[in-house]
């Protein structure tokens, strides 16, 4: 039965869960059709925020302490709503790293961990969230950010384990929406043509919208997760621009007039 | 084992594809992760942050995949692959949102090296590979792992960015 058992793995292994592009060859060129049938895969094609933070550090030396926000609710009773929430707290964390500011990286922490524990899943986190807080304490910031990105993946494991797979895509975008808004932010205020091309993100915002349609009806027809949808078309547009053509200094303040509403929205108690 | 459960095997597996995500890691998977953490301490040496996320799989001889990522200008990325066999030879190769081949800095060692080879531009596939790439774009990439040896080669595929 066990030999039965490891055929069958390596069997599915071999067969893949995506479709295999054509046999190998140094290929100048993909077709359409292969860019299309490309693997996404979460935790890969998404970025971490801290991977947009990092970018835009070479294009300026922004004073991250004026992107942080007020506490947020963390007494919600929707799941949705927790977590996306709680990616927004994750980005939020990345955002205290690269102000090297522990007490509000302690902060952060604790916030992450109650609404963690809304979500029954605070036990592999809270171990976490210890780390977190020696790191802080400590000044580790390079090890702080590895910290906040096996915190987000311990989230989305422990989503997964308990059946809650459809809110990792929550996670993600939460954090996405607010890593966006405070990068814009900045930006539109400190304004220039190479740091305006970061927000060029089509294919992350595509990928998410499409995870949402794709949810699961009871977690999709959510007040909240239904109405953030159209108006993540509309951000979609604003951050999908060619690659010649950064936006303006106008177009960047509505990228982040269009995420902070967003954000208002999934913070705003229901 | 008998041919028809070998046979019935096969077509279950091909409808379950989607499934296989929810098995464990495989000894072979996690040997090719373990193989390519060794290859990332060098990045991260060199001052690379490791994504805390990779894709594994398995490819048929000969065979290819692509995985799409997005990727920020001014940020410096290694991608690097791994499979525990030896014997196993891939390639990596990025490509642009057009699909157009990109230039990237090359890096490829035998796992069973004990010494670090220097980048080599005719070192296309061995059973670690990397490719190092400084976007002037934001946008989505396309990361092609291809299998030229004739044997299955179970991969791990990572990335780095500073």
């Amino acid at each position: 039965m066990i030999v039965g058992r490891r055929i069958l793995m390596a069997v599915l292994a071999l067969t893949g869960t995506h479709a295999w592009a054509a046999p190998d060859a140094i290929l100048s060129q993909l077709s359409p059709a292969t860019l299309a049938q490309a693997v996404k895969q979460d935790n890969f094609t998404v970025p971490t925020p801290g991977e947009l933070l990092a970018a835009l550090n070479k294009v300026g030396k922004p004073n991250w302490q004026a992107q942080y926000r007020p506490p947020i609710p963390t007494a919600y009773t929707s799941r949705p709503q927790i977590a996306l929430n709680l990616g927004g707290l994750i980005a939020d964390g990345y955002i205290a790293v690269e102000a090297e500011d522990s007490q509000q990286v302690k902060n952060i922490g604790k916030d992450i961990m109650t609404l963690a524990k809304t979500l029954g899943i605070s036990e592999t986190v809270l171990r976490r969230g210890k780390t977190i807080e020696d790191f802080a304490e400590n000044n580790e910031w390079s090890t702080l950010k590895e910290e906040l990105e096996a915190t987000q993946n311990e989230v989305k494991l422990a989503m997964d384990e308990q059946h809650d797979e459809e809110l990792t895509t929550l996670v993600s975008l939460g954090g996405w929406i607010r890593g966006t808004e405070a990068v814009s932010g900045w930006i539109a205020n400190n304004y220039t043509e190479p740091a305006a091309r970061l927000l060029r993100q089509p294919a992350i915002i595509d990928l998410l919208r499409s995870r949402l349609l794709a949810l699961p009806p009871r977690t999709r027809e959510d007040s909240l997760v239904k109405g953030l949808n159209p108006r993540l078309k509309s951000l979609q547009d604003m951050v999908s621009f060619p690659p010649g053509q950064p936006p303006t200094q106008a177009d960047v303040k509505r990228i982040n007039d269009n995420a902070a509403d967003l954000i208002q929205s999934i913070t705003s108690k229901r | 084992m008998s041919p028809f459960l070998l046979r019935a095997l096969l077509i279950a597996s091909l409808a379950l594809g989607p499934a296989r995500a929810a098995f464990a890691e495989s000894d072979a998977e996690v040997a090719a992760h373990r193989s390519i953490l060794d290859l990332a301490g060098a990045f991260t040496n060199d001052g690379f942050k490791l994504r805390d996320g990779d894709y594994t799989g398995t490819l048929l001889p000969g065979k290819s995949v692509v995985i799409q990522v997005n990727l920020y200008a001014g940020n410096q990325y290694w991608f690097a692959v791994s499979t525990a066999d030896s014997k196993s030879a891939l390639s990596i190769n990025l490509y642009d949102e057009t699909g157009n081949l990109l230039k990237t800095e090359p890096f490829a060692t035998q796992a069973d090296s004990t010494v670090k080879q220097p980048p080599d531009p005719d070192a296309t596939a061995t059973n670690r590979a990397a490719a190092g790439f400084a976007p002037d774009l934001s946008g989505p990439y396309y990361v092609r792992i291809a299998n030229s040896s004739s044997l299955p080669a179970t991969f791990c595929l990572i990335y780095s960015y500073k």
